[in-house]
């Protein structure tokens, strides 16, 4: 041992700067780890600099390599982070300790004793799904097709079961595996995870824009829905019976259905009892079914005036009359009561 | 053959063993390992395995005031220590003579 030299006595803030870089090398064991480790050491530090010449670097080599081999004495794995940055080392070593706590009571929950082991149950579904996923990834970006239920691989069905056929159990057998890969494949196995995940997402959102745009217009109100009968008035307020509409095409207009027990008389002169209001020949039937339901009706007062309308060329009558009138329509003309 | 590898098998019983007549602080103690042949010991072995065997039960500690130098932890073995020595102290020589006894057999020179 050499003698000390001048000047070559460590200072308390060497110590420390050195004690500061060994806990930073730890800063990924748990905190009461770490202070038990190194309760002693500036103690111990300022002992050896009693002891020898140099500065501790000289004597004890950098403080990261004495961390290292401080803790490979104590018995502590090595650290399986070591080349990242300590600080965030400690930081993420925080966070874990504080989702194992959420684990744990997310867990008690759930009926399982942690979270993961939950979540971990749900792994081989994951692996569908990614598989399925991977798929849709393909299609998407090789044939330009849009996210839809299946990756149709050029727009045909048979493709997209078989490429489905490939993705899926390729992504189970992958999944069986992960455990087994090396630190490097499985941080690139996990990164694209998450990506797909997040193609998988942003396809979901497209899919539910584009799906909910038709059911915003099938939403479609009957403002007939509630119409019953038609009753129709000639320029003098008479009501007109007989009268059959149509549309611009020739197809007739049908609305409301024979709900007075004439009108089902008149359709069913027999007295059928299982008649179908929606049944062909009752859209034969001329409105109004029920004059009687009339809502406007002309006063005795105001006699009938045949002839004064050139427009009716049948002379429709203000009396109240069951018995249907049959006047000449323009397409059909013969009024066929059929049951 | 690296003795850095073969160290860390033995440092705990050697750590006991000069322990075992006097107390010692942590750089004291270093230097008795290396007087008695350990040269490659480091400094951080060792005060990582005084840590180790004082959580572990085998060690007592007190700290002595010094009026030159800094404080001084003393660690001593307590019983748990030296039963822990006697029986590493039984298992080593047993394996230390079969070693021997081995390279004696194939003529390896000592």
């Amino acid at each position: 041992m050499t003698e000390r030299s001048e000047g070559a006595t460590v200072t308390a803030p060497e110590i420390a700067r050195y004690v500061a870089r060994v806990q930073a090398t730890l800063a990924d064991l748990p905190a009461t780890v770490r202070e038990e480790l190194l309760e002693d050491l500036p103690e111990h530090l300022a002992e050896v600099a009693a002891e020898t010449e140099g500065s501790l670097i000289e004597r004890l080599g950098p403080p990261e390599a004495y961390a290292m081999e401080l803790r490979a004495a104590a018995g502590i794995p090595p650290a399986s982070a070591r080349n990242l940055d300590q600080r965030l080392g400690a930081v993420l070593q925080a966070g874990r300790d504080r989702l194992r706590v959420v684990d744990r009571r997310l867990g008690v929950v759930l009926g399982y004793e942690r979270l993961s082991d939950y979540v971990r149950l749900l792994r081989p579904a994951w692996w569908v799904l990614r598989g399925y996923l991977v798929a849709m990834l393909i299609t998407v970006f090789s044939t330009g097709e849009s996210f839809g239920l299946l990756p149709r691989l050029g727009g045909s069905t048979l493709a997209a079961l078989l490429l489905l056929a490939v993705t899926v159990p390729g992504s189970i057998w992958l999944g069986r595996r992960t455990d087994r890969l090396g630190r490097r494949p499985r941080w690139i196995l996990h990164t694209s995870n998450v990506l797909l995940v997040i193609f998988g997402l942003i396809g979901l959102a497209a899919v539910g824009t584009r799906s909910s745009y038709p059911q915003f217009q099938e939403v479609y109100t009957d403002q007939y829905s509630g119409v019953r009968d038609v009753y129709v008035y000639d320029s003098e307020g008479r009501l007109l019976e007989g009268v059959r509409l149509f549309d611009q095409n020739g197809e007739p207009i049908r609305l409301g259905e024979p709900w007075c027990p004439e009108a089902r008389q008149r359709l069913f002169p027999d007295g059928e009892d299982d008649y179908d209001p929606y049944l062909d020949d009752l859209t034969q039937q001329p409105y109004p079914y029920c004059p009687e339901g009339a809502p406007f009706r002309l006063r005795p007062t105001t006699p009938p005036a045949p002839g004064g309308t050139p427009a009716p060329p049948e002379s429709p009558t203000p009396t109240l009359s069951s018995v249907p009138a049959r006047p000449t329509v323009p397409s059909s003309p013969s009024v066929t009561p059929t049951t | 053959m690296d003795t850095t590898q073969l160290l860390k098998g033995v440092l705990d019983l050697a750590v006991l063993a000069v322990l075992k007549d006097e107390d010692g602080y942590g750089y004291d103690i270093m230097r008795r390992l290396r007087s008695a042949g350990l040269d490659e010991v480091g400094d951080a072995s060792v005060y990582g395995t005084l840590r180790r065997l004082f959580q572990a039960g085998l060690l007592a500690t007190y700290v002595v005031p010094s009026e030159s130098g800094p404080h001084r932890k003393y660690y001593s073995l307590n019983a748990a220590g030296r039963d822990q020595l006697a029986r590493s102290g039984k298992v080593w020589r047993s394996f230390a003579a079969s070693m021997d006894r081995l390279l004696d057999e194939k003529g390896v020179a000592a």
